[in-house]
């Protein structure tokens, strides 16, 4: 009999026979483990979500969604920036491949991750003092080669180890392709700036205008520094191998937005420009060119339709709105005109393999034709640079060549970025330069402190499989969109096209987020427990405890998990969690003997008033 | 003389019935080969509740058998776990003399499942026998069409089927009849239905021998 909803007196407040505390109340607990029916005990495991898994630098994304949705804009900030120094600048030129990889795009519509990350990174830029401190001075001094996204990661990272980080910048500004391939209304100048800020905030001494290779060499680097990070990137644009590519008005793409980027471009584009390529810089490019003054711009791509090309399909579809036409399937083979542009000839083309990165095939015998053309932008990839490196540390393709570490040989030299990733399978973007730059960070700072390197294991479980999760908690829900500059009038400005989310539309957006394997804290296995058995001492992940020796093993907590992290392993298999338990009516005293020598102590006084 | 006490322990509704099918076939086997045994398989614990711990007691004798008054083994000299896990639940070794039996349903093998066993060292053998993967069993849930009345909180009152030990309950009789001799194997074999699942935990048990008593 449980007296939950009688008044007891304050005497009577001990366990006695025939009236017992209900289980929630004190002592309640002391008189009846009931573990002892259980089969499967119920474990809190938190599995990797996809997006997790899918970022480049694997950002804790569903941890700052959480963090957003309950208001806690400051604590989702400072997650994000243990793997990624500038949300700011991700949150608008990512390609987000989180999205790509969002259980809720299963379901409706995936998160907008990459809007969020942004506003977040915004509220980071208008902080006085950043939320990330410097290291402890460990007296090692480290160079970093490069102020791209690589680069800038893997300076922020040994700044965080407390390394002494010099940053060598060929370019008058840092900033790398960041500065230089990304357009001003993609990235505005100043939001890149800020963050550049962040970084010499952290103690990162910055020296631009100087060349590897030219202002110092191999042997400086080596004597110089305890340990260099090479993120020197692809800086050098790929030819179309045309006849008369050299001939005025012909530009290549990433100098043609470098210049533009770093404020000394002296290009006037024509009327008709035409840009040959058909990834995201080919695109950047015939954008600017509009914004440069071009009425007409033609993307001319060897890719037979707009699905094959290898680019970011947001990207396309506000190029297509802003007006840029596309021509399929050719290849320039010269480029006409006396002195100066005037006209392309182009001849059917295709790639001779099934991936776009595969030798093109031009049917030279078909009818040539012409294209009329003011300006030429080439945009069909870059190579590297890297004539001041020694030999052996080069690979046939023209990059570097490192072990799965990103380590050059056994030197305390380190590669990370495009330079090493081009060619590896991973799309040359800027989050997995970013990621990789992370990694070698941390990779050397294992180097330096005498500890073995463990190649980078990409865990298991990643939650893929919506039946893992209990959709009855999530209704279905649109997507918050981000607002865009009309095409008619963003075309002619530098101004941002995609707008910012305010705080209101991050929270909404935030909190579509399943949470997909982890723990969010919604406290539903501790409202739904029949025991209770579930303690907590506070809400939130890792804090939730099974009380073992109550927990009978019902499944209700693991059915109702929305998340899904909480799962069944069989009793059997843990040593521990044993509850020697006497049935009633036990012959020899177990607890209800106990309870009963306190029914004997309980004295007179009290045996009289029952 | 030789008075031995077998005490089961089961769950409620879901395996009731294997538990009272070893005290039963035990009990009756050893009228037939004319001893003296009493079998209780239904008291105190009210097996009519799903899953709870649950006791069946079984008394063989070559004697008469004094006590008739209690059914509650003080002294059991077999012990059987029905359910593996209860093997973390309750004192089911409370009073068991040494050079015991304990017999349980798990998969796991003996080596791993001593660690949970209460002072052990009473134990002469720790049996285990993957019943319910030789019986083939697929729980309630799977054929509560097929168990109808038979699973339900009936104690056996309403039972349609008449068989013994169709299920889990013969590996584990094969298990307890082979490690400690307490009836003859011809005179319970023929008793049990499920004659495969007993003929295969026959080859099959994993048995520990630990501090076997001097006769």
């Amino acid at each position: 009999m449980s007296t939950k909803g009688t008044h007891i007196p304050d005497r009577l407040k001990i366990p006695f026979a025939g009236i017992t505390p209900a289980p929630s109340q004190e002592k309640g607990q002391d008189l009846f483990p009931t573990g002892n029916w259980r089969a499967i005990r119920p474990v809190y495991r938190d599995k990797l979500p996809p997006c997790n898994n899918a970022c480049g630098t694997n950002e804790k994304i569903q941890g700052y969604l959480d963090l957003v949705k309950r208001g806690k804009y400051l604590d989702a900030y400072a997650l994000i920036k243990e793997d990624m120094p500038f949300p700011s600048v991700t949150g608008r030129v990512c390609y987000h491949p989180c999205e790509q990889a969002c259980n809720r795009g299963k379901y409706d519509e995936a998160i907008s991750i990459r809007a969020v990350e942004r506003f977040l990174g915004d509220l980071g830029q208008a902080l006085k003092h950043d939320v990330v401190k410097p290291g402890k001075p460990n007296g090692k001094k480290v160079a970093v080669v490069g102020s791209g996204p690589a680069g800038h990661s893997a300076a922020y990272q040994l700044a965080r180890l407390g390394y002494k980080v010099t940053v060598l910048e060929k370019s008058p500004k840092a900033g790398g392709l960041n500065r230089g391939g990304i357009p001003d209304w993609v990235l505005p100048q100043d939001v890149l700036d800020r963050e550049i800020e962040r970084l010499v905030e952290l103690g990162i001494t910055i020296k631009t205008n100087v060349e590897v290779g030219k202002d110092v060499t191999w042997d400086d680097l080596k004597k110089n520094y305890d340990a260099v990070v090479l993120a020197v990137g692809l800086t050098e644009p790929n030819s179309v191998r045309a006849e008369g590519e050299n001939k005025e008005g012909v530009h290549y793409g990433l100098p043609f937005l470098r210049d533009i980027g770093m404020g000394t471009s002296k290009v006037k584009v024509g009327a008709r420009v035409a840009v040959i390529g058909g990834g995201n810089t080919a695109i950047d490019c015939a954008r600017e060119a509009l914004r440069q003054g071009a009425v007409e711009v033609t993307m001319i791509t060897v890719e037979a339709n707009p699905q094959e090309m290898p680019a970011v399909s947001e990207d396309l579809h506000d190029m297509l709105e802003e007006g840029v036409e596309l021509m399929h399937g050719r290849a320039v083979t010269a480029v006409l005109g006396n002195g100066k542009v005037e006209a392309l000839q182009l001849h059917p083309a295709r790639f001779s393999g099934a991936i776009n990165a595969s030798p093109i095939t031009v049917d030279r015998e078909a009818q040539a034709e012409r294209f009329h053309v003011d300006n030429v932008i080439i945009a069909v990839g870059q190579r590297a640079s890297i004539k001041w490196l020694p030999d052996e540390f080069k690979t046939e393709r023209g990059t570097i060549k490192i072990d799965k570490f990103g380590r050059l040989g056994d030197t305390n030299f380190f590669a990370a970025g495009d330079i090493v990733q081009l060619g590896s399978g991973q799309p040359l973007m800027v989050v997995n330069a970013v990621g990789d730059g992370k990694r070698v960070a941390f990779n050397l700072d294992k180097v330096m402190r005498g500890e073995f390197l463990q190649p980078r294991t990409i865990p298991v479980d990643v939650i893929f499989d919506l039946n893992r999760m209990n959709m009855t908690y999530f209704p279905h829900f649109p997507r918050v969109h981000q607002d865009l500059l009309p095409p008619a009038s963003r075309k002619k400005t530098q101004d941002e096209v995609i707008q910012a989310f305010t705080e209101e539309q991050a929270v909404e957006e935030a909190g579509r987020c399943f949470s997909c394997g982890t723990c969010n804290a919604c406290d539903n296995c501790y409202l739904v427990c029949p025991e209770p058995c579930i303690a907590r001492p506070e809400r939130s992940n890792g804090m939730y405890k099974i009380l073992v020796d109550y927990c009978k093993g019902c499944r209700v907590c693991i059915e109702e998990c929305p998340t899904g992290c909480l799962e069944g392993v069989p009793e059997l298999d843990f040593d521990t969690g044993v509850v020697r338990m006497d049935t009633a009516f036990a012959i020899s005293p177990g607890l209800h003997g106990r309870q009963a020598e306190e029914l004997r102590n309980l004295g007179d006084r009290a045996a009289k008033n029952i | 003389m030789s008075y031995t006490e077998l005490t089961v322990w089961t769950r409620g509704i879901i395996m009731d019935k294997e538990g009272r099918d070893i005290v039963n076939s035990i009990s009756a086997s050893a009228r037939i080969e004319g001893k003296y045994a009493q079998a209780m398989e239904n008291y105190v614990d009210n097996p009519d509740r799903t899953n709870c711990p649950t006791r069946k007691y079984c008394r063989v004798s070559d004697d008469v058998i004094e006590n008739e008054l209690t059914y509650e083994n003080e002294q059991p000299n077999i012990v059987v776990l029905v359910e593996g896990t209860m093997v973390k639940g309750w004192d089911y070794m409370r009073g068991m003399p040494p050079g015991g039996t304990l017999v349980i349903n798990t998969h796991y093998t003996p080596d791993y499942m001593v660690r949970f066993v209460p002072r052990p060292e009473r134990l002469a053998q720790l049996v285990c026998v993957d019943a319910a993967h030789l019986a083939d069993h697929k729980w309630l849930y799977y054929r509560l069409g097929e168990l109808g009345l038979d699973r339900l909180s009936t104690e056996g009152a309403a039972e349609r089927s008449k068989l013994v030990a169709p299920d889990i309950a013969a590996p584990l009789i094969a298990a307890v009849v082979k490690t400690t001799g307490i009836v003859k194997m011809q005179t319970i074999q023929p008793m049990i239905a499920n004659k495969t699942a007993f003929e295969l935990a026959l080859d099959q048990l994993h048995i520990m021998k630990l501090n076997p008593v001097a006769a």
